[in-house]
């Protein structure tokens, strides 16, 4: 799910950058360090929509540097248990296969995948039905279910579903 | 600032935390206009700061000029920051060591910092580096005016 959210970060700017850009400085390095980052707490950022405030620099003993603390809005992406979402398939091999939504990764393991769909080896991994009629394979869409989360402090990892009604492939590449 | 003023307090810290408003209000007057286009536009790290300070003004009670040892950092700071290439903030004439643009910096009032002197009771009192008296070990005052 996506959360427009405001955050604040202490940013460390180094004394070349001072002067009537300062704030430009700050706002780019800003950008720098925390797009595309994640936080177990809030997910991943995305993007920073605004900066609320910048407060008044500390200057750091010693080194020179002036801290500033600073409010900004950003867009994170933080996926939920029971979450349905669409994902692209990166690898399939027998144990199930992993795909990506954005910049989140999700397994989806063989015991997830529907009893009727069996794995086919080959330089083209793929699981299909008896009939034929609908493959997963890399670069496929499919809609899953989040089932479990992993979240470590700069990492989070998704176990997905397609055994449930309304799941699977949406978007067969191999078909256009 | 006037002498006479400054001389009559030269002794104590004691008795002179009242009144500076009016003379420094003028004295930076004058300073703006004298270096402004020199500088370009000076005052990065706190500009919002001016108004509260001034609102602060009459109550702050501690003294108005800078101890040595505010001195001795600032100094330090500054000269650290230059000589990782923070923008000056005074025009040079051929000076290229960093703690000599520092005190050249701090005669001329352009340091852009403000002090936090924390005080006993865990308050504090922000002053500009540019409000305060500044003097030598000779007790002799240094820039301003």
């Amino acid at each position: 799910m996506f959360f427009h959210i405001v955050l604040e970060r202490n940013m460390q700017l180094h004394p070349r950058h001072f002067g009537r850009n300062l704030r430009e400085h700050l706002v780019s390095k800003l950008m720098k360090d925390v797009e595309g980052t994640c936080s177990g707490r809030h997910g991943f950022v995305v993007a920073i929509t605004g900066v609320d405030s910048i407060g008044k620099g500390l200057i750091r003993d010693g080194t020179g540097f002036v801290t500033f603390p600073v409010k900004y809005q950003c867009v994170v992406f933080r996926p939920f248990k029971g979450e349905i979402l669409e994902a692209v398939v990166t690898m399939v091999n027998k144990m199930g296969f992993f795909a990506e939504a954005g910049p989140v990764q999700i397994f989806v393991s063989n015991h997830l995948i529907p009893d009727d769909m069996e794995f086919q080896s080959g330089d083209m991994p793929n699981y299909t039905t008896s009939d034929g009629s609908v493959k997963i394979q890399k670069d496929s869409e499919v809609r899953l279910k989040i089932i479990g989360t992993r979240v470590d402090a700069t990492e989070i990892f998704c176990i997905g579903t397609i055994k449930d009604d309304f799941l699977g492939v949406i978007n067969d590449p191999t078909a256009v | 600032m006037a002498d006479d003023d400054y001389n009559e307090v030269d002794m104590g810290y004691e008795d002179e935390p009242a009144e500076p408003e009016i003379e420094e209000g003028a004295e930076e007057d004058i300073d703006n206009n004298n270096n402004e286009e020199a500088v370009g536009e000076g005052e990065p790290i706190e500009t919002e700061e001016k108004v509260e300070l001034e609102q602060k003004g009459a109550t702050r009670k501690t003294s108005k000029f800078m101890t040595k040892y505010e001195r001795a950092r600032i100094l330090g700071t500054r000269a650290l920051q230059i000589s990782m290439n923070a923008p000056v903030m005074v025009e040079l004439e051929g000076e290229t060591d960093p703690l000599e643009i520092a005190m050249k910096e701090l005669r001329e009032r352009k340091i852009p910092f403000t002090i936090r002197r924390s005080l006993p009771d865990g308050s504090y009192e922000d002053w500009g580096v540019d409000e305060l008296i500044v003097e030598d070990s000779w007790k002799r005052q240094v820039g301003g005016n």
